[in-house]
């Protein structure tokens, strides 16, 4: 069997409903923030699999990289930003629990 | 001067702050924002200077667009409201000093002040770039440069509980919302093999594209930007995070934010308003979310009783308003014609600009004497203080869009965009919304004036900084002076 853009794609379908479930039904601020991470990963496969599938002049379309690359360093950055922000949170509350944090009227 | 060079100024101004407030010795660290308003007013007045250079061929401009008026409107809304967040700053610095960790022993009694003061100029040189981004990529980095930048503004009084869930909530979703976009632009970069905007649009409006991927793409982008205006149905985090955030920066967010967020939105919804196949279903969908916001903005906002939840249900309200323009685009762009959604967002949001920050910078005056955010609280404020009522007022007149305000003038722009579209949906639930705008905004200004004071209110007078109060006569004169003449604002846009 030969792989085809679809499977790439559907694929990385798949990882970005598991990121966007997990966020959604996950409590654990920890937890919902590597779901995050892993629908930032869904969006390189596909950016990763266009790019290779787009040929050319019979190489692969290196824009897409470009902007793969920006966005792994981005979220790097986020990661850091955030997981200083939960700490800050968990010194403050001592839970990581969504549900927990509710001191304002919604 | 080329453009580019005005973003430049403006982040090696936040490094020399930064600088400043690591190695100078400062008897008071608020000097450190005088710095960036005299930078940020030497940026302001740079901007009616700057000249794209002659020659754009270099692989940078892929990125960057020059010559562009539109843009160079937008980043004098960046530079502006940044200016005016500072000096905001200053005069909420005793809190943020309170608010942040006991400093240590030895160390300077307001240690941290300084990176309050630095970073809204990184965001600011973020929200400059985005306005001038052309192609995915310069606008994903700089949308996520503002959106980092701000994840730390709100949390930065990390002894307050409430400011750390605003920023806790505000990470999440607007991590959630950046997921969404970047998939989105996978998407997009899959159909059209492009990152460019322009060569998007070209390969968006052949008649053979995959309309179902075409139409998913814009679902994805179309939420992500949602969560960054707040537009229904994406708009549950801007309460909480405006209530929880400290007060500079809740202005901030509901000026710099949402202008970063419209003009961004403005360029990737352009491809796709653009493209025959789709265009049908992209203005149905606008107009749903366009109605929807006007709706829940406009209903949530009349009973509540905290003043910076009141306003953050306003500036939802506003967000439908301009999205209301943005579903009014039309097929094709009527020549000689000054109302484009592109010239009425952008009046919409200097004359939005001028008001929400004239509002929250008596807000933040009003800090200092009192805790409460209460709307009870302003009661027989204009004895207190007849100027501080008389700045709120006005703000509230214009935001409700009473005429001879800049706000009227704003939504008159818009409503005639949607009725020379014959958006009728959407013309009738604006001004339902509009009509329920004016029963919350008065509701403030009644009790700043018409309501007796209860025995043990505090009633003595409020100082104002004069710095506070040069600004806002400044801001009192800008909306009256562009409610009489609307031209004005037209006219800086070229």
């Amino acid at each position: 069997m030969e792989l085809t853009l679809n499977h790439f794609l559907f694929v990385s379908g798949i990882l970005f409903a598991i990121g966007l479930s997990g966020v959604l039904l996950r409590r654990n601020l920890i937890v919902i923030f590597m779901c995050l991470e892993l629908m930032l990963a869904a969006a390189n496969l596909t950016l990763v699999a266009f790019s290779r599938f787009n040929l050319q002049d019979g190489q692969p379309d290196y824009d897409g990289h470009v902007l793969l690359f920006f966005i792994i360093t981005v979220a790097a950055a986020e990661v850091a930003v955030g997981l200083a922000i939960i700490v800050a949170l968990f010194r403050n509350r001592e839970t990581t629990d969504v549900t927990k944090i509710n001191s304002m009227k919604f | 001067m080329p453009v580019y060079f005005l973003e430049i100024i403006v982040v090696a101004l936040g490094l020399v702050m930064l600088m400043v407030d690591a190695f100078v010795k400062l008897e008071d660290k608020r000097s450190i924002a005088w710095i960036g308003m005299l930078g940020l007013s030497v940026v302001f007045l740079l901007l009616f200077q700057v000249k794209g250079p002659e020659n754009t061929d270099a692989a940078f401009w892929q990125f960057y667009s020059a010559n562009d008026t539109t843009a160079l409107f937008f980043k004098g809304i960046a530079v502006l409201t940044t200016l005016i967040v500072l000096v905001m700053a200053v005069d909420y610095s005793p809190v943020v000093v309170d608010q942040t960790a006991k400093p240590e022993k030895g160390a300077h009694p307001q240690s941290g002040l300084g990176e309050f003061f630095a970073l809204p100029m990184f965001a600011c040189a973020g929200l400059m770039w985005m306005a001038s981004a052309n192609n995915l990529v310069s606008i994903f980095v700089s949308l996520e440069a503002v959106t980092i930048t701000f994840y730390i503004l709100v949390t930065y009084l990390r002894r307050n509980v409430g400011s750390l869930e605003a920023g806790v909530k505000y990470l999440i979703l607007g991590a959630l919302s950046t997921g969404f976009l970047v998939y989105g632009f996978a998407w997009l970069f899959g159909i059209t093999g492009s990152m460019d905007l322009a060569e998007i649009t070209t390969a968006l409006a052949k008649p053979d594209i995959n309309t179902t991927a075409a139409l998913f793409a814009f679902a994805l982008i179309l939420m992500a930007s949602a969560f960054k205006v707040g537009a229904a149905p994406f708009h549950l985090w801007i309460p909480d995070v405006y209530q929880g955030a400290p007060t500079p920066i809740t202005a901030f967010l509901s000026v710099g934010s949402k202008a970063a967020g419209f003009i961004v939105f403005l360029r990737l919804a352009t491809p796709f308003l653009a493209s025959e196949p789709i265009v049908g279903k992209v203005t149905m969908v606008l107009t749903v979310v366009a109605a929807l916001t006007l709706l829940f903005g406009n209903f949530s906002a009349i009973p509540q009783k905290n003043f910076k939840r009141l306003l953050a249900y306003s500036s939802i309200a506003h967000a439908g308003f301009l999205m209301m323009a943005l579903a009014s685009a039309p097929d094709k762009l009527v020549e000689g014609s000054k109302l484009t959604p592109v010239t009425v967002i952008a009046f919409y949001l200097g004359a939005y600009l001028l008001m929400t920050l004239l509002a929250f910078l008596v807000m933040s005056t009003m800090r200092k004497v009192q805790v409460s955010e209460e709307i009870d609280s302003y009661r027989g404020l204009a004895k207190r203080s007849p100027f501080l009522a008389f700045a709120l007022l006005i703000a509230m007149a214009s935001l409700a869009g009473i005429p001879l305000t800049a706000g009227f003038w704003g939504k008159v722009n818009v409503f005639l965009l949607a009725i020379q579209q014959k958006e009728w949906l959407l013309v009738i639930v604006g001004l339902i919304g509009a009509g329920a705008g004016f029963y919350y905004y008065l509701k403030i200004a009644a009790s700043m004036y018409l309501s007796p004071t209860e025995k043990n209110d505090d009633t003595s007078a409020i100082a104002i900084s004069p710095l506070s109060r040069v600004t806002m006569i400044a801001l009192i004169v800008a909306i009256i002076a562009a409610g009489f003449a609307p031209g004005l604002i037209f006219g800086l846009m070229g």
